[in-house]
């Protein structure tokens, strides 16, 4: 009845300010617990954030005056050769990377997702890459790769098949940083890929069996499908490592031969913290920055078509 | 509850202290309790230098050495935050390839006041050069280090060959290492190669300035590959096109100082520092000396220049206790240090010291360590800049620069005109940022 309503809506309103100091008294001591993990996430992540952007925006060797160049560091990047060769590089590892992660971790999932004791054993060994160092490993797979000594060449050579100066020659050397990222990391997507199946009803399987299905047939029909939710989490944790790459690249090639295998984050070291470019450095992260978060963009709106929500 | 201060006025302690306050106010500067603070990028150094920074202790009562050590990779940004943040230590271990950008920071102070008549006496005077920019002693050499031949004397008594001697020519250094290069089983892959060289400064640059060549002009602001330089990169380059060196990639996975010593190369090119390593490599399994890098045909007595640079102490503007500072860098770079604390190959700063029968490492592979004292004496040029690291290629960014240019002629996939032109255009960009 509308005579009431100004009462209703001011016993509300009455009710609304008597509830305010209990929500405050709700709140403080919560705001208290989380203030150590707010003032570290404010100091430490959100203005190192804000600051790199303005850096991007200046000249500034680490020691020397601050200077303010406006654009010029990003027109710089987008003429440089290097620069370019650079991000060309990136383009052609994400190409490599993604692709080749996915498929080796949906295909290990899969496999090792039988029950079977031995699964146990083999979803550890593939997972061991992943949490070794990786400088470690990254030696190990300089010795397979090497020219001379090598065992991958002895391998090829045993059959009949010449072998390549892996690390040294521009068209393999970035391959081989992508292969070793593969490797290393197939196994952590793996195990999310597992917790994905696992979620997937077994009855499905067994109408399908029923009805005549192949094990290709239930893999496209069933598996693809139903998996589909992990499998868009694996693809924006894998685009996004992708262009992140640095350890391996450091250990197994340097960046070379020629810059060949020099990816972005590797550059952004190099400018950062070996020719101490603070804002040319933080130029290059922000356009690395801005290419991740277009990819992620596109790729939340290409869910739509594919994964089975 | 009694507080410290009223505890300090019931026991009348405090104008006790005042009183020792003024009298410790009064004491000369050495006999108060100070810290002096010295960073350093070589951690092993840190066990090597300490009975000679104890000695240091003991001679100036009160005062306390810091030392600080880290590897390479981890010191340079470290202390380029503490020059941003102005928190600098009060010594600090200077590269001659970087000594020219710090000291135009004005992050190095000026020693010329506190070094006397005779303070330089007694020192390599090219070492001490080398610290030297425009008129001002930024820094003071501790060690000096040279490009040196390397030559297996078996390999060459086998092939029998003449050793390299100071009247080698480039085409004697050709025929060498042809007659050197040997492919036993004649499968198209020399066991031993006459030469080993790759894009690697300490590998070309000592070829280029002993054929009077330079990369940059002489105030350093830009890149000017002159001819001399390429005539000397092209003869290196035909060395490999001809067989007589490895193509680069081909040893790839090989560390490369380990090349000659494993007896895959009979000749080599490289820092004297590289003698400790070969030392221990080669043990009893061949015998090897080492000679100075052959002079090329287009040097003149006025452009011929040795190469060498020096790892220096400095003493940085945010010190407060320069003459301290000083004091310490004279100590550490003087007769204080023995022969045992410089590794086989590293020249001590200090003339006496490496002319003891202990550092010229009597009865030891090479017998020849006086060779390295005579390139001492020699004009020296070092052809560092401001960003030298990055437009020649070195380090973390060894894959890129001249570096990686020379590479990729040296494996055979690009001219050396074309690659010249790229490393002059990106040397050229790096040095106009």
């Amino acid at each position: 009845m509308p005579q009431h309503a100004p009462r209703t809506g001011a016993r509300a309103s009455q009710s609304r300010l008597a509830q305010r100091p209990a929500r405050w008294k709700h709140w403080l001591p919560a705001l208290l617990f989380l203030s150590p993990a707010i003032v570290g996430l404010v100091l430490f992540r959100l203005v190192p954030i804000v600051w790199a952007f303005v850096l991007s925006f200046t000249d500034w060797r680490i020691f020397d005056d601050i200077v303010w160049v406006g654009f010029d560091n990003y027109i710089h990047i987008l003429s440089s050769p290097v620069a370019r060769q650079v991000l060309g590089n990136t383009l052609w590892f994400t190409a490599m990377y993604v692709p080749g992660v996915v498929v080796l971790s949906v295909s290990l999932a899969v496999v090792l997702n039988n029950g079977l004791r031995s699964s146990a054993f083999f979803r550890g060994a593939f997972f061991l890459p992943y949490i070794t160092a990786t400088v470690a490993i990254t030696l190990a797979w300089r010795w397979i790769f090497s020219t001379r000594f090598g065992l991958l060449n002895h391998l090829l050579d045993m059959v009949g098949l010449q072998g390549q100066a892996w690390l040294a020659d521009p068209a393999w050397a970035l391959p081989a940083v992508a292969i070793v990222s593969i490797w290393k990391d197939a196994g952590f997507y793996m195990i999310l890929l597992i917790a994905g199946l696992q979620t997937i009803d077994p009855g499905y399987y067994e109408a399908a069996r029923i009805d005549g299905a192949r094990p290709f047939r239930r893999f496209y029909a069933i598996t693809l499908p139903l998996l589909s939710r992990s499998l868009f989490f694996v693809l924006i944790l894998a685009l996004i490592r992708s262009t992140q790459t640095f350890e391996i690249t450091y250990a197994l090639t340097n960046g070379g031969p020629n810059r060949a295998s020099t990816t972005l984050a590797f550059y952004i070291y190099q400018n950062a913290f070996v020719h101490f470019e603070m804002g040319y450095a933080a130029a290059l992260a922000y356009l690395l920055c801005f290419a991740i978060g277009l990819v992620t963009l596109l790729n939340f709106w290409l869910r739509k078509r594919w994964v089975h929500e | 509850m009694t507080t410290k201060r009223s505890a300090l006025r019931a026991f009348g302690l405090k104008p006790a202290l005042c009183a020792f306050g003024m009298f410790a106010g009064a004491m000369p500067a050495a006999a108060q309790d100070t810290t002096l603070t010295y960073m350093l990028w070589s951690p092993e150094q840190v066990e090597i230098e300490a009975p000679a920074i104890a000695a240091f202790e003991s001679a100036h009562p009160g005062v306390t050495v810091k030392v600080q050590a880290m590897p390479p990779a981890d010191y340079w940004p470290r202390v380029s935050a503490q020059a941003a943040s102005g928190d600098l230590p009060d010594v600090m271990a200077m590269s001659s390839g970087f000594v020219q950008e710090w000291a135009a920071a004005g992050n190095l102070l000026d020693l010329s006041p506190y070094i006397g008549d005779s303070a330089l006496d007694g020192y390599f005077t090219s070492a001490v050069n080398i610290g030297n920019i425009g008129g001002a002693q930024v820094a003071f050499p501790q060690n000096w280090v040279a490009p040196v031949l390397y030559y297996n004397s078996t390999a060459f008594d086998a092939a029998g060959v003449g050793y390299p001697n100071a009247t080698w020519t480039w085409e004697d250094f050709r025929a060498a290492a042809e007659a050197l290069t040997v492919d036993e089983n004649a499968d198209g892959t020399p066991e031993q190669y006459g030469y080993w060289v790759y894009g690697r400064y300490a590998h070309t640059d000592p070829w280029v300035f002993r054929n009077g060549g330079r990369y940059v002009t002489a105030d350093g602001s830009a890149l000017d590959i002159t001819q001399p330089a390429v005539n000397a990169l092209a003869f290196l380059a035909s060395l490999v096109d001809d067989g007589f060196a490895p193509r680069p990639q081909e040893l790839e996975g090989v560390r490369q100082q380990d090349v000659f010593g494993m007896g895959m190369a009979a000749m080599w090119v490289d820092g004297s520092w590289n003698i400790d390593n070969t030392r221990k490599l080669v043990g009893d399994t061949f015998e090897w000396g080492i000679a100075q890098v052959p002079m090329g045909p287009d040097a003149t007595p006025e452009t011929a220049a040795a190469y060498a640079w020096a790892d220096m102490l400095a003493v940085t503007t945010d010190t407060e206790q320069a003459d301290l500072a000083w004091a310490f860098v004279q100590h550490m770079t003087g007769p204080t240090l023995s022969a045992a604390d410089f590794t086989a190959g590293k020249v001590p700063a200090w003339t006496a010291t490496a002319e003891t029968e202990q550092w010229l490492g009597r009865g030891q592979q090479p017998d020849n360590m006086e060779l390295i004292l005579e390139i001492g004496e020699q004009p020296l040029y070092t052809g560092f800049t401001r960003n030298w690291s990055d437009w020649r290629g070195y380090a973390a960014a060894g894959s890129g620069g001249l570096n990686g240019e020379l590479d990729e002629v040296f494996n055979g996939r690009k001219p050396l005109s074309d690659a010249l032109a790229a490393a002059t255009a990106y040397g050229n960009d790096v040095l106009s940022r």
